[in-house]
């Protein structure tokens, strides 16, 4: 009897599992500290047997702390024709380890991984849709996915984002040693300690205790702060294509070879079509604002990815007839059409985003990027040309693509050079205007503004909306105006100096405050910046403001009739290494009152020690923007 | 009305034609060469027309199926309406017993105008794709060619469903104005459908019976024979012409709700020689049938579960508001949403019960099981939620979500145990929809509001004092009542201290927070209460020697949220509520008070909303108690001025400067 009682009582030890391991009790309060996720461990094998070959085997075990947590949480791997998942399943324990739920393959939904621009795609992706009960919790999810891309290696860091802390990390790569394994390690200063092991075949790195950070504002970006280790083969295969990469000359033949050479041909019609375009024009500059003016007119954006196709630019000939393609596609067919009469340019790889301007790689040849523009040579050096856009103008890249490394890919070979860095003298916006002020308070006047550079990138769209959406826009850009009606609205695109011109007038009922008989009001109506960042107590990480940009404004106000000064703000100077500020109020004449406003915004890179000094020059900067006069009957 | 069901062998009929003026493959070099909409000159696209038409097959083997044919025809008159040249076309594929619904592209092709001529340029199938979206939803996507401004586009499909319940959607308005648009249905006299429009375009609709026939193959034996079916059908006709483009603004509930669309649902078989089979004409009917679901009513009457569970809640001397109180907080602890809607079960809920885990159906069956169980008289709410749409006719499938309905004596107290900030009375947002159906046992139902009936009141305590530099000090109770509770446990329960005053710092720029506490995150029967201390660098200012600070400091609201200058549909505001200020502010040594802003109070017609401003003074403190009442939480259209001009007083009081003067 008794011994029944013993193995049963063991027999139930056995299946109500407790891992102990996995006990929330036993994370270091070091780790929970500013947290709502801790990795126990995050393991990655990858195991490259030959150039067509790889697996790689993840496994993460997870300790949600909160709910604040759960969308750190992903349960998802993905999937397509060359890339198969061998193993998937995952198991949840509750805070004492004691196992709550398993789950296996057929517990996870099989779904399409829609990218919000494709119309097509044919990326999938196995994921569970798990919904706690209890926190916190510990997920263990393994995966085991076997593929024959070997172009993409996933980089490795002891960080896994902000508010995550991680308690082991490790990830090896075996590999046969005829592949050649490149690494590239960024940002290795002392934010982990990390332990590297190298063989002939194998590399593996390893980092533990990682406490968790939080977000600051104005941060670079993760890849610019976090240790992050890069790996690339330099004999790998992209959809069975196979390719080199010892260095970026090689790498872009290898490219241009093997991805863009068989794709250049162009209808006999359409060749006839374009010569006749460019009729006896011998400029290359000149052709090619034609060409790209034909192609902004002929085509549109549309994304379809499918296999190669998600690296391959679809034919030119097929973007002739369906007048539709993706980047690859449009920048190709661009290409495609210069080539023909006979004007070199260059299909160009970057990672775009206005977010931030994140580099290719300059000493690591690898498939990179996310995105493709064309360039073309000329004697006054590199053209930008974005051939997604049907409305940006000629050689105008914009911020999408501005300031970065980015890869030419050449027939004889590829290069890294750097894109155009709009300056705060490019980016300039220039205000000119006049209001008066009625006795009631009420504000009417006239504006125009000149915007170039990023500063035009921000405006042009305005001149393609409703007009219901420009008064929308006017309304948030005057914000500071309340009960503000816009009686004219006059807009002016100069595509060819990359100018735009704004032409409004406005009206608003009470912008003067009356103040026990008086009036109350910001002489700077028009102009105002209300931009103070985030105070952080303490600060972690540097800063950095990404583009610099320069306001400057004239506004002449008249007072009501019979109306006198009775206090009015002084105006300031500000000269810092951020960038300066000047505002003045000039009284002219009895009546009027002239605002002259500059701003000056730097780009740069800043210590952390200096953010409190920019964050106070923003403050005193809008506060003296909206500094108030007080006018009083005489 | 006779019902005629003959069966003749071997008679065809020809079907002829009706002219129709609007047709697909007749464009005009006018249409193309057209610069922008007659009628609306800033559309990017407009649909020129939409047609479609439903009409039944008869297969001996599956009965009648529908087919719903589309027509559509659009002009792109500027780069930003090239969206539209992407037509996406989502078709149903997740139902358990019948084929999944079916698209087939007939024609596609794009118009343009070159030089002199017009070019036709055929839909190829490399720009057809078909793609599944999950378990339910697939969609074909069409990718017409070489779309530049100027164009027109031309669809034909057919939408082939096997589920005759309900019809297609036939939308008519979209944020581009549609030029003309016709629907018509051709549905055998043995189904009769209720037809519903959404929407605040109302078209002309035309009815008319007709005999009509049709063949169908028949097994004979080993052979097959045609035969020919004749029947009456209904016909009906929707037309509606220069409907415009309804686009997106502030406060609204959910766009999909606004545009005008005609719903089709099945409400009466009537097969020859059998009794009429109804299934949706009234809401008993409703009710009724999805009560005979298993899904719903079995499912409702499980019990035993949940038994050992309930026998250690409920205490003898429980009042029935105890024991409410008692078993939803134990149904909200113990049950977690998978945030699937719908008013059937998917798993079930004993497994849901054990799984701890269920959609709304499970989450709130369990809930009344163990309510009845318990001995308190409780009944399911049918409801639509906010993003669902308004339930006006008696029809099953626009509701998608269930509550419970609990009965303390006069009280109906409404219950949702899906979301861990709800309480006794406090739904989540999401079902606060005007009304639902209160599901009695006899299968008997009535309308039940869902609307709070008292104003969720936010009060706000703040004692102040102004220092000579013209920095403000003090200390604030924030408390949180109701609705206000329930969204402040919804976004911030659970987040750390320090990210709460970061919250509050950088909504009211310009402070610095200290001394943060907040309490009663889960004790559902208090408000919830903040209590900080601030500093305030920026709300005074200095002007020559006088100062000018508005009594509500950083929390004076200046910018009236309501610019627009008309407004189409009404202004949601989720609950009616209450803010309440109470403000003590003491000036600075050596100044002395010029002016305070005079009281007020205003009124929006109707009692939708009012404010009262009250200030006072002694020597150096002055004494603010102001309060707005939002009396209701949808205002319609019709008000929108009169609340715009409400916000704009609204904001010109809080912002209103008291002056110190020195000296």
């Amino acid at each position: 009897m008794k011994s029944v009682f013993l193995s049963l009582f063991f027999l139930s030890l056995v299946t109500h599992a407790q891992k102990l391991e996995y006990a929330t009790l036993t994370i270091p309060d070091s780790l929970k500290q500013n947290a709502n996720v801790v990795v126990r461990l995050n393991e990655v094998l990858v195991n490259i047997p030959s150039q067509k070959e790889m697996v790689v085997k993840t496994k993460t075990v997870t300790t949600v702390l909160n709910e604040l947590g759960l969308s750190y949480l992903d349960l998802s791997e993905n999937h397509d024709k060359n890339r198969k998942i061998t193993k998937i399943e995952a198991v949840v324990y509750d805070a004492f380890g004691k196992e709550l739920k398993s789950f296996k393959r057929k517990d996870f939904r099989d779904v399409s991984v829609a990218d919000g621009v494709s119309i097509f795609n044919d990326n999938r992706a196995l994921y569970l849709d798990y919904t706690p009960t209890v926190y916190p919790f510990t997920m263990v999810f393994e995966t085991e996915v076997s593929t024959s891309n070997t172009a993409f290696l996933q980089p490795w860091s002891p960080m896994e984002g902000y508010l995550v802390s991680v308690q082991k990390s490790n990830m090896t790569i075996t590999y046969k040693p005829e592949l050649k394994l490149k690494v590239k390690e960024i940002n290795f200063s002392g934010q982990a300690t990390i332990e590297k092991t190298e063989t002939a075949s194998s590399i593996s790195y390893a980092a533990k205790n990682v406490v968790a950070r939080k977000r600051e504002e104005l941060s670079p970006g993760f890849a610019k702060v976090f240790p992050i280790v890069y790996f690339a083969l330099e004999n790998f295969s992209l959809e069975n294509v196979e390719g080199t990469a010892t260095n970026w000359a090689e790498f872009g033949k290898w490219y241009y070879q093997s991805l863009l050479a068989d794709t250049e041909e162009i209808p006999v019609e359409t060749q006839a079509k374009i010569k006749q375009l460019v009729g006896d024009e011998k400029n290359p500059i000149t052709i090619a604002k034609l060409i790209y003016k034909y192609v902004q007119e002929k085509t549109r954006y549309v994304s379809v990815q499918v296999g190669i196709g998600g690296w391959k630019p679809m034919l030119a000939k097929e973007v002739d007839k369906l007048g539709y393609g993706d980047c690859k596609a449009l920048t190709n067919y661009t290409r495609a059409l210069l080539k023909t009469v006979g004007v070199d340019s260059y299909y160009t790889v970057v990672y775009a985003g206005r977010d931030d301007t994140k580099d290719l790689q300059e000493d690591f040849a690898s498939v990179q990027g996310n995105h493709v523009i064309l360039t073309l040579p000329t004697d006054k050096g590199f053209v930008w040309l974005e051939c997604t856009s049907q409305v940006q103008p000629f050689g105008f890249q914009g911020d999408f693509t501005d300031d970065r490394n980015v890869l030419l890919i050449k027939p004889d070979g590829g290069s890294i050079v750097k894109t155009k860095t709009f300056t705060e003298i490019d980016n300039k916006r220039i205000l000119k205007g006049n209001y008066s002020i009625s006795a009631e308070g009420h504000l009417k006047g006239q504006v125009t503004i000149v915007s170039n550079g990023l500063q035009y990138d921000a405006h042009f769209n305005k001149i393609r909306m409703s007009k219901e959406d420009q008064i929308k826009v006017y309304k948030e850009e005057f914000s500071n105006i309340n009960n503000l009606s816009i009686k004219k609205i006059n807009l002016s695109d100069n595509s060819q100096a990359v100018e735009f011109g704004e032409e409004l007038a406005l009206e608003a009922e009470g912008y003067a405050q009356n103040t026990g008989g008086k009036l109350m009001f910001a002489l700077n109506a028009f102009d105002q910046s209300n931009y103070v960042p985030k105070k952080h107590k303490s600060r972690e990480f540097p800063f950095q403001v990404l583009r610099g940009y320069t306001e400057e404004s004239e506004v002449e106000i008249v007072l009501p009739e019979g109306y006198i000064v009775e206090a009015k703000p002084d105006g300031i100077q500000l000269d810092t290494e951020f960038g300066s500020y000047k505002i003045e109020f000039k009284v002219l004449t009895s009546n009027k009152i002239l605002c002259a406003r500059k701003l000056v915004i730097k780009k740069g890179q800043y210590d952390k020690t200096k953010y409190e000094s920019y964050r106070k020059f923003r403050e005193t900067l809008a506060k003296n923007d909206n500094s108030k006069i007080i006018i009083t009957k005489a | 009305m006779k019902l005629t069901f003959l069966i003749c062998l071997g008679i065809l009929f020809g079907s002829h034609a009706v002219a129709q003026k609007q047709a697909l493959g007749k464009v005009k070099k006018e249409e193309l060469m057209e610069k922008v909409h007659p009628k609306d000159s800033s559309a990017a696209a407009a649909i020129i027309f939409k047609k479609a038409k439903t009409t039944y097959t008869y297969y001996e083997q599956s009965g009648f199926v529908s087919s719903t044919d589309f027509e559509i025809k659009i002009k792109i008159y500027k780069k930003e309406g090239f969206s539209w040249a992407n037509f996406e076309i989502p078709y149903y594929v997740g139902y358990q017993t019948l084929n999944d619904e079916y698209v087939d592209i007939i024609s596609a092709y794009t118009y343009n105008l070159e030089g002199d001529n017009i070019t036709k340029d055929k839909v190829v199938s490399q720009s057809k794709f078909k793609q599944t979206v999950n378990e339910y939803w697939a969609k074909q996507t069409i990718a017409f060619p070489n779309v530049k401004v100027g164009s027109i586009i031309e669809l034909k499909y057919k939408l082939k469903s096997e589920n005759i319940s309900v019809l297609p959607d036939f939308q008519y308005q979209y944020d581009i104005p549609v030029n003309f648009a016709e629907y018509t249905t051709e549905i055998p006299e043995f189904y009769l459908y209720k037809g519903m429009l959404r929407g605040y375009v109302k078209p002309e609709i035309t009815y008319d019976v007709e005999p009509t026939s049709q063949s169908f193959s028949s097994k004979l034996d080993k052979a097959y024979a045609n035969k020919i079916l004749t029947y009456n059908q209904i016909v009906t006709n929707y037309k509606a012409k220069d409907i415009p483009a309804l686009k997106e603004e502030e406060y609204v509930n959910h766009m999909q709700n606004y545009y005008a669309k005609i719903v089709h649902e099945l409400e009466l078989i009537r097969y020859p020689e059998e009794e009429p089979k109804p299934i949706s004409t009234t809401w008993e009917k409703v009710v009724e049938s999805i009560y005979k679901e298993e899904r719903f009513g079995k499912e409702l009457k499980e019990t035993n579960y949940h038994f050992d569970d309930l026998r250690l809640l409920i205490k003898k001397d429980f009042t029935t508001k105890d024991k409410i109180t008692a078993v939803f907080n134990f149904v909200k602890s113990r049950m977690n949403w998978d945030e699937k809607y719908g008013y059937y079960t998917h798993k079930g809920v004993i497994k849901a019960y054990q799984d701890k885990v269920g959609n709304v159906a499970e989450i709130n069956f369990i809930l009344l099981s163990m309510l009845k169980l318990a001995g308190v008289e409780a009944y399911p709410v049918l409801i639509s939620t906010r993003e669902n749409g308004l339930a006006f006719f008696p029809n099953k499938s626009i509701f998608n979500y269930v509550i419970v309905a609990a009965v303390d004596g006069q009280e109906n107290i409404l219950l949702d145990a899906t979301d861990k900030s709800a309480d006794l009375n406090i739904l989540p947002i999401r079902d606060l929809n005007t009304s639902g159906r209160m599901i009695q046992d006899n299968g008997a139902s009535s309308e039940i509001d869902l609307m709070p009936k008292s104003n969720s009141k936010e009060v706000l305590n703040m004692m102040a004092q102004i220092d000579t530099q013209g920095k403000v000090s003090g200390k604030i109770r924030h408390q949180y009542f109701d609705y206000n509770a329930y969204l402040y446990r919804a976004n911030y329960n659970g987040m750390a201290k320090q990210s709460l005053m970061e919250r509050l710092e950088k909504k009211y720029n310009g402070i610095e927070i200290q001394e943060y506490d907040v309490q009663n995150n889960y004790d559902f029967t208090k408000p919830i209460i903040e209590n900080y201390a601030f500093e305030a660098t920026n709300s005074v200012e200095i002007i020559g020697n006088k100062m000018y600070v508005s009594p509500l400091l950083f929390f004076a609201l200046e910018q009236n949220p309501f610019k627009s200058e008309v407004r189409e549909y009404p202004v949601d505001f989720g609950f009616p509520n209450q803010d309440k200020f109470n403000v003590s502010l003491t000036i600075p040594e050596g100044y002395t008070i010029e002016t305070i802003p005079q009281p007020k109070a205003i009124a929006m017609p109707d009692g939708l909303a009012n404010f009262k401003y009250n200030i006072s003074n002694t020597e150096n403190v002055i004494q603010l108690t102001y309060a707005v009442d939002i009396n209701k939480a949808i205002i319609n259209a019709d008000y929108y001025d009169a609340l715009k001009n409400f916000f704009k007083e609204l904001v010109n009081k809080q912002t209103e400067k008291i002056v110190l003067k020195k000296g």
